[in-house]
């Protein structure tokens, strides 16, 4: 598919064109938010440093496809309260209110990114374009930030392994357990509050994807990652298996 | 408990060959809780998992040496395996090596599916301090002897006997031809692609063996006492063959089973498996799901030979490319297994023990 040109496009391809920059553009500012509230609860100033500057860069990304939405007269809706983006945030809050640094490391680059570095990267090939440059360059952007987060995560797991995948596995299962939903083949708890009309991962085929392949290559990007951690693969194939289908 | 500080003896990798098996040992990952998932829904996920270790692996020798291994499993897909997947599956067996390495495995093998996709070219891949083999000494090896045994059952005089090859071009087909070559009656050389058979067939020339080859089976069928099967083609047509016919079927997808299920004439038995005398046992232990023999401790003859290797702390790679394999090898690595009480698996097919012709179910 060429640049993004609203008049030449049809109206199904527009509209989940549209879905998928609402998508993309609520998700990053829920990670602006997730940092913003993390830098609020920690003590050590050069990690309220680290929070604070993710926090503008997620902004920075909402803000480019806000620009790009605008520009070409997409009509995004943003949710930020919307029932699966709104319970992850309940989530990354819980952990973030009982100053737990690295659980919120764990949801917001390990498990978000995942999922918005692969899903991104999908969309960048299928849009092409300028659509396409533009999730291309914030997917490369996020990847520094999963990588970087292994490190620090690598080191965790490090120092009290048993501690580290116990306290993953809880997560894991509080987090992933709703994107799996939000990312089902059908809305497993009904319409997500972002897409305009009906539920976009009907319409995907509009422009050449499907809801099988993102989900797909998200949970492998997400596998890969934990695998870089070092969480045992007896570990994470019994924690992928037990995510709803 | 990082998987990467573990230091392991040996390490398999491994691909499963059918959904239903898969999606039963997901299943059982998903118990008691969750719903059960349907094949459709494990299709759906499961294809995409970048290979991982699954479980750990304790085997004991018969001279009390244990050691630790682990099986990593491809997630191929077991309706992929033909020519146009190659790549992602080359991707992905790719990924299992980088894996093995990492978990710091001194000797890995690749079993069934995954040395052929690399067309055995393991011996690249042996540097640093983890080694690669395909296997395929010890599976021949196995085949070999068990057919001799059978045979021997049987009452069968091989020295007499028309022994037919199916698969006759590849590794271990051609590792069988080898060793049969002076011990049989005739040998019955069948491949599909008929420069691979020629070249193959020109190497026995002129040596004083009574020998036909053919692309086509049912040029060859008729007259075989005993069929090898080292094809990697499922349902191979058996039409023809002589009743009371001993077949090995040693290749995947089980390349005789369905049509051995119609021609209760004959006996047929899944070659190329041995047994530990000794034991082993899996870490978690998934027995139950993906353990499907009908006796105790069997398993492959390319998994054994990455254990053997283990327990004799020989890290290289025993078998690699294509046509290495020696008669001399394969001796010598069958008297290893002996030493560590590794023997012929009692001989089975999908019905369970094999009750030969007239007998009792054999047990050995
Ligand atoms: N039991 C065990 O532990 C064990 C271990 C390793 C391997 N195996 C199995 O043993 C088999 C052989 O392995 P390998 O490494 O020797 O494989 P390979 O080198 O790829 O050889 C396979 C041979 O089968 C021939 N072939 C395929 N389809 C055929 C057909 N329909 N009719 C006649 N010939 C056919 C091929 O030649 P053409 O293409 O020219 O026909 C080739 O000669 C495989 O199925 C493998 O999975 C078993």
């Amino acid at each position: 598919m060429e640049a993004l040109e609203p008049l030449q496009l049809t109206l199904e391809e527009t509209n989940v064109i549209t879905d998928i920059f609402s998508q993309a553009i609520t998700g990053e500012l829920i990670g602006m938010s997730n940092f913003a509230s993390l830098a609020d609860t920690i003590d050590d100033p050069y990690e309220k440093m680290e929070a604070v500057e993710h926090a503008n860069s997620e902004r920075n990304h909402a803000e480019g496809f806000m620009h790009y939405a605008k520009k070409n007269g997409l009509k995004t809706n943003i949710n930020l309260n919307s029932i699966y983006w709104g319970n992850v945030r309940k989530q990354f809050l819980s952990y973030a209110h009982k100053k737990n640094f690295i659980a919120c490391l764990i949801i917001q680059e390990v498990m978000l990114e995942s999922f918005a570095v692969a899903m991104y990267t999908d969309v960048a090939h299928a849009l092409g374009g300028k659509a396409g440059d533009l999730f291309l360059r914030i997917a490369e952007e996020e990847k520094e930030h999963l990588e970087h987060s292994s490190d620090i995560l690598r080191a965790a797991l490090e120092r009290n392994p048993e501690a580290f995948v116990n306290k993953f596995e809880e997560i894991h299962f509080n987090c992933m357990t709703i994107l799996s939903e939000f990312t089902a083949t059908t809305d497993l708890r009904g319409h997500c509050g972002v897409c305009n009309g009906d539920c976009m991962k009907g319409s995907l085929h509009h422009i050449g994807l499907d809801i099988e392949t993102l989900r797909g290559n998200a949970l492998a990007l997400y596998a890969q990652s934990l695998d870089d951690i070092g969480i045992p693969g007896e570990k994470s194939i019994v924690w992928i298996a037990r995510l709803p289908a | 408990m990082d998987s990467t500080s573990s230091s392991l003896d040996f390490a398999i990798i491994g691909h499963q060959d059918s959904w239903q098996t898969i999606t039963s040992f997901i299943n059982t990952l998903r118990k008691p809780d969750l719903p059960e998932l349907s094949i459709e829904q494990t299709k759906k996920v499961f294809p995409f998992i970048p290979p991982r270790e699954i479980y750990k692996i304790d085997v004991t020798s018969a001279t009390g040496r244990k050691v630790k291994g682990a099986y990593i499993e491809t997630f191929i897909e077991p309706d992929k395996l033909t020519a146009e997947y190659a790549r992602k599956n080359v991707c992905k067996v790719m990924k299992a090596i980088a894996l093995a390495t990492k978990i710091g495995a001194k000797i890995v093998t690749l079993g069934g599916f995954t040395s052929i996709v690399l067309e055995g070219k393991v011996a690249a891949l042996n540097e640093g301090r983890t080694h690669f083999t395909t296997g395929n000494t010890l599976t021949a090896a196995f085949i070999v002897k068990a057919v001799e045994k059978a045979a021997c059952q049987k009452g069968f005089q091989l020295g007499k006997s028309n022994v037919l090859i199916i698969g006759a071009t590849g590794d271990i087909g051609i590792a069988c031809m080898d060793y049969f070559k002076n011990k049989v009656g005739q040998l019955l050389l069948c491949a599909r692609n008929k420069s691979r058979l020629q070249q193959v067939s020109n190497s026995v020339m002129g040596e004083q063996i009574q020998y036909k080859s053919s692309v086509f089976l049912d040029e060859l069928i008729a007259e075989a006492d005993v069929i090898i099967g080292v094809a990697s083609s499922s349902n191979i047509n058996l039409a023809g063959c002589k009743p009371g016919v001993l077949i090995c079927d040693a290749g995947y997808p089980k390349n005789m089973d369905a049509a051995f299920e119609n021609n209760a004439l004959n006996d047929l038995f899944h070659g190329g498996m041995g047994q530990v005398k000794g034991g082993y046992s899996f870490m978690p232990d998934y027995s139950k799901e993906v353990y499907s023999f009908p006796v105790p401790h069997v398993a492959y003859g390319c998994t054994l030979e990455a254990v053997v290797l283990a327990l004799e702390s020989k890290y290289e790679a025993y078998s690699f490319g294509k046509g290495n394999i020696t008669v001399d090898n394969m001796e010598k690595m069958y008297s290893l297994c002996q030493k560590h009480g590794i023997t012929l698996s009692p001989f089975y097919n999908s019905s369970g023990l094999c009750k030969m012709k007239g007998e009792e179910a054999i047990n050995f």
